[in-house]
């Protein structure tokens, strides 16, 4: 049997025995029989204080588990019980109980407020007892008659003891206060509940009252002759009176895949409505159980880039378990939920299992803006052919579809392009004040700034030009850039255009309110930028755009030197008209959202 | 589908060989909801739980514990931490597991036995080393489906099942039973390996836990003696102590 240690040496804490051990046994076990009494009662403090009291936690106890007990002291081995390094209070504690046949009682104290207020108004905190643990080894007066023989009485003795402890340590962890201690320790240093302890050495100080929520367990006591080791418990199996849940406020976690954060990987992956929708992979709840599969709660993790995007979908917008991120470079399709964008912009994925559709609300969803060519091909249109609608062809019901990746999006080159090589958030932000760098990038209206530094698309913003004219039927639309809305956009900011020659004053000037209008008022820039100037020839015109569009950091000089085709009075007229209204109308909307810009 | 769980211990061989007396409890009895993926892993966990917490009492050689917390109930469990133990209990589970799907409305039962292995001289029945059982734990189940229900193609993607409306009520309320029942039997369990500990065989040295063996008697309405029988003729025969 693998009995540790059998010197005297171990025998901690210098106690003094008065029990007298029968004169008939062999004096190695009256000794070993003694030894086993005096290291019980410390390994069972150890048991308890440690399942309870998050400070006397062990340490060391998880670890090398393959070298098995190499590395354990002698004195953890006891009862082959490997608790871990015993901490310095628990000897302090034990230090005091000299004689054997005193009781040790443990008292788990639950530091609880209650309802009562002093004249302070501060909340009072009242001491219960949820838990009483008594170990203590009884003497007979009379000594019953040893049957066994006595040279292997020690080794029964021992095993017996060392059962005794297995119950006890399983019993630990199935009590209520086990529970209550995990919770306590994991919680924040600010709750008003602590549990604490007291060891004494006999109960009268403090006997609480065996109500009915009081329960008792009594271990069966283990025969050591003279006497037999007793252990039992009283404990409350009913916490719920504390309101522990209640009050008990889970600890700050970091989120270190904070989906958003430059980080994190920054394309997140909607899994396909076939797709199993665990929890592990929905990091919108900070992992918190399992991911809803609403919309809603999707959209209630806050992102700090998407707080238009908070608002619940209406229920006939598909949402993000139709989502696909399609990464350019193939990436497999588990990656993590991407951030509770609305539909808008996922780029055309070849799984195609999902139509998307863009949140077209007021203020809610990205537009989806068309590259610079499609968006010069409708300018063209409209300005050589003066009966139709001059209306600018990117309003965002045109822009919805899925649109391919790659492809320019002034729009989003005026958002974080400087954070291209970073987390995508290619959604446009609409916090006022938000810092919308500049990039060289811009003035091409160029997207790739932002999608091919890592390779992948952050949005969908992109799209094919080919897809646009599928688009334009959509009635889907309700974006607060209408046909109308965008036209007068247009308008607002050619006129600021022609003052200025760089995109970085175009993008400061922009009115800070919603994605929306930031998408649109980047594309109205961009096609300002690029729009034919009054007399140039509209065939000069395209293809002056194209090139300036291709061309990265062209200045709007050049392109308006380029648009020098001849134009009729009334074309101008028109196009000054609703270049006014577009001023209007960014004004007035600059102002309902308190925009920090103005334009010009 | 319901599974009926009740935990029966029985110390001491049937044997006239053996000098203890042998005693019986049956320790409670669950209701485990099972149904579909949801099922197997409750028993699983179920199962799990009350075999590690059995051969944690009878893991008497030096141990690490592990504490274990369950992840369908409110309880936290204790192994002995021997990575042997928990293989040949996963493996067990996982073949009871299959039993049962192959064999579904019927009652199963899974046994837990501790034994000591003793040289005997060869005779001509038996070889060497027989089994001596001094311990043995009964776990009955019984299986059966739900009447109704339509098993609807209720996703076959969600393995968490969230049923809606009453369905998801008395899985909840059913298995706020079974937990409670869980931890009344682990009370129990430590119960009972406290009253008797004088049938333990002593520890040997270099030995961590007590070897034992789980079986489930692929007959339904096989009684104890006959298992007894059978693991007896078994043993005979085999050449290792411990499996």
């Amino acid at each position: 049997m693998t009995v540790p240690i059998w010197s005297k040496s171990e025998d901690q804490g210098g106690k003094t025995h008065t029990m007298d051990f029968p004169e008939n046994l062999p004096s190695p076990d009256i000794g070993r029989l003694e030894q086993i009494v005096s290291h019980f009662f410390p390994k069972a403090l150890h048991i308890v204080l440690d399942s309870r009291i998050p400070s006397l936690q062990s340490r060391g106890r998880t670890r090398d588990r393959s070298s098995g007990g190499l590395n354990v002291k002698k004195s953890d081995k006891w009862f082959n019980l490997i608790m871990g390094d015993r901490p310095a209070a628990l000897d302090k504690l034990h230090s005091w109980h000299r004689n054997i046949l005193d009781s040790m009682i443990i008292d788990i104290i639950l530091i609880h407020p209650t309802d009562d207020d002093d004249d302070h108004g501060n909340v009072r905190s009242a001491e219960t007892v949820i838990e009483r643990w008594v170990v203590q080894y009884e003497n007979p007066l009379i000594m019953s008659p040893q049957t066994s023989d006595p040279s292997t009485r020690y080794q029964k003795v021992y095993k017996k003891a060392i059962i005794l402890l297995r119950s006890l340590y399983a019993q630990t962890r199935l009590l209520p206060a086990y529970r209550v201690s995990r919770q306590l320790s994991s919680s924040l240093a600010s709750s008003r509940y602590e549990m604490v302890y007291k060891v004494s050495s006999f109960s009268d100080v403090f006997s609480p009252p065996v109500t009915e929520t009081m329960k008792e367990f009594r271990f069966s006591p283990v025969e050591v002759p003279p006497g037999r080791l007793c252990a039992s418990v009283t404990y409350r199996s009913d916490l719920s009176d504390f309101n522990l849940g209640a009050h008990i406020t889970l600890p700050p976690r970091i989120i270190t895949d904070y989906v958003g954060s430059p980080a994190t990987d920054p394309m997140r992956f909607f899994p396909s409505p076939g797709q199993s929708f665990e929890a592990t992979s929905f990091h919108f709840q900070g992992r918190a159980g399992r991911p809803p599969l609403t919309t809603s709660s999707a959209s209630e993790r806050p992102h700090s880039w998407t707080s238009g995007f908070h608002r619940p979908p209406t229920p006939n917008q598909s949402f993000s378990p139709d989502f696909h991120w399609s990464r350019t470079d193939g990436g497999d399709s588990h990656h993590q939920l991407s951030p509770p964008f609305s539909p808008s912009g996922s780029p055309s994925t070849p799984r195609g299992s999902y139509s998307p559709r863009i949140n077209v609300r007021p203020g809610t969803a990205p537009v989806t803006i068309p590259s610079s060519a499609t968006f010069n091909r409708y300018v063209s249109s409209n300005f050589s052919e003066p009966s139709r609608n001059p209306l600018p062809p990117f309003s965002p019901k045109s822009t919805r579809r899925s649109p391919s990746s790659q492809d320019s999006l002034p729009g989003i080159a005026l958002y974080k392009s400087s954070r291209s090589g970073e987390s995508p958030s290619g959604l446009i932000n609409h916090y006022p004040g938000h810092k919308l760098t500049k990039d060289s990038k811009y003035d091409s209206g160029r997207f790739s700034g932002l999608l091919s530094s890592s390779g992948s698309p952050r949005f969908g913003f992109s799209r094919s030009p080919s897809r646009l004219s599928s688009d334009l039927e959509d009635p889907d639309c309700s974006c607060p850039f209408d046909f109308d809305d965008v036209d007068e956009s247009v308008l607002q900011y050619s006129q600021s255009l022609d003052r200025r020659k760089t995109s970085s004053s175009i993008s400061q000037s922009l009115p800070i309110g919603r994605k929306s209008q930031d998408a649109a008022v980047g594309v109205l820039v961009q096609m300002l930028k690029t729009a034919p100037p009054l007399r140039q020839d509209s065939s000069t015109y395209m293809a002056s755009s194209m090139s300036g569009v291709q061309r990265e950091g062209s200045s709007v000089s050049g392109a308006e030197s380029e648009f020098s085709m001849a134009r009729s009075t009334s074309d101008a007229l028109e196009e000054l008209r609703n270049y006014k209204q577009l001023k209007d109308l960014l004004l007035s909307k600059s102002k309902s959202v308190g925009g920090a810009t103005r334009v010009h | 589908m319901f599974s009926l769980l009740t935990v029966m211990a029985d110390s001491g061989p049937k044997k006239a060989q053996y000098e203890r007396d042998p005693y019986t409890h049956t320790v409670a009895h669950e209701a485990l909801e099972t149904k579909s993926e949801v099922e197997s892993f409750e028993i699983r966990e179920v199962l799990r739980c009350i075999l590690h917490t059995i051969v944690f009492h009878r893991a008497l050689g030096l141990i690490r514990p592990k504490d274990i917390d369950l992840e369908l109930f409110d309880i936290t469990y204790v192994q002995c931490g021997e990575i042997e133990v928990e293989k040949k209990i996963d493996d067990k589970i996982e073949q009871f597991v299959t039993w049962i799907g192959k064999h579904p409305n019927k009652k199963s039962q899974i046994c837990l036995t501790f034994y000591e292995v003793k040289t005997k001289q060869p005779s001509w029945f038996t070889n060497k080393i027989e089994r001596l059982y001094w311990e043995q734990w009964n776990i009955n189940l019984s299986a059966f489906q739900p009447p109704t229900k339509p098993p609807v193609g209720k996703s076959h993607h969600s393995k968490l099942v969230m049923d809606p409306g009453e369905e998801s009520e008395d899985i909840s309320s059913r298995r706020t039973l079974l937990e409670q029942s869980l931890q009344e039997v682990l009370f129990q369990i430590i119960k009972f390996v406290n009253e008797k500990k004088d049938h333990v065989p002593p520890i040997n040295d270099g030995v961590i836990y007590c070897p034992f063996e789980i079986t489930f008697p692929s007959s339904s309405d096989s009684t104890f003696g006959m298992d007894m029988l059978k693991r007896m003729l078994h043993s005979g025969g085999h050449p290792s102590m411990l499996s």
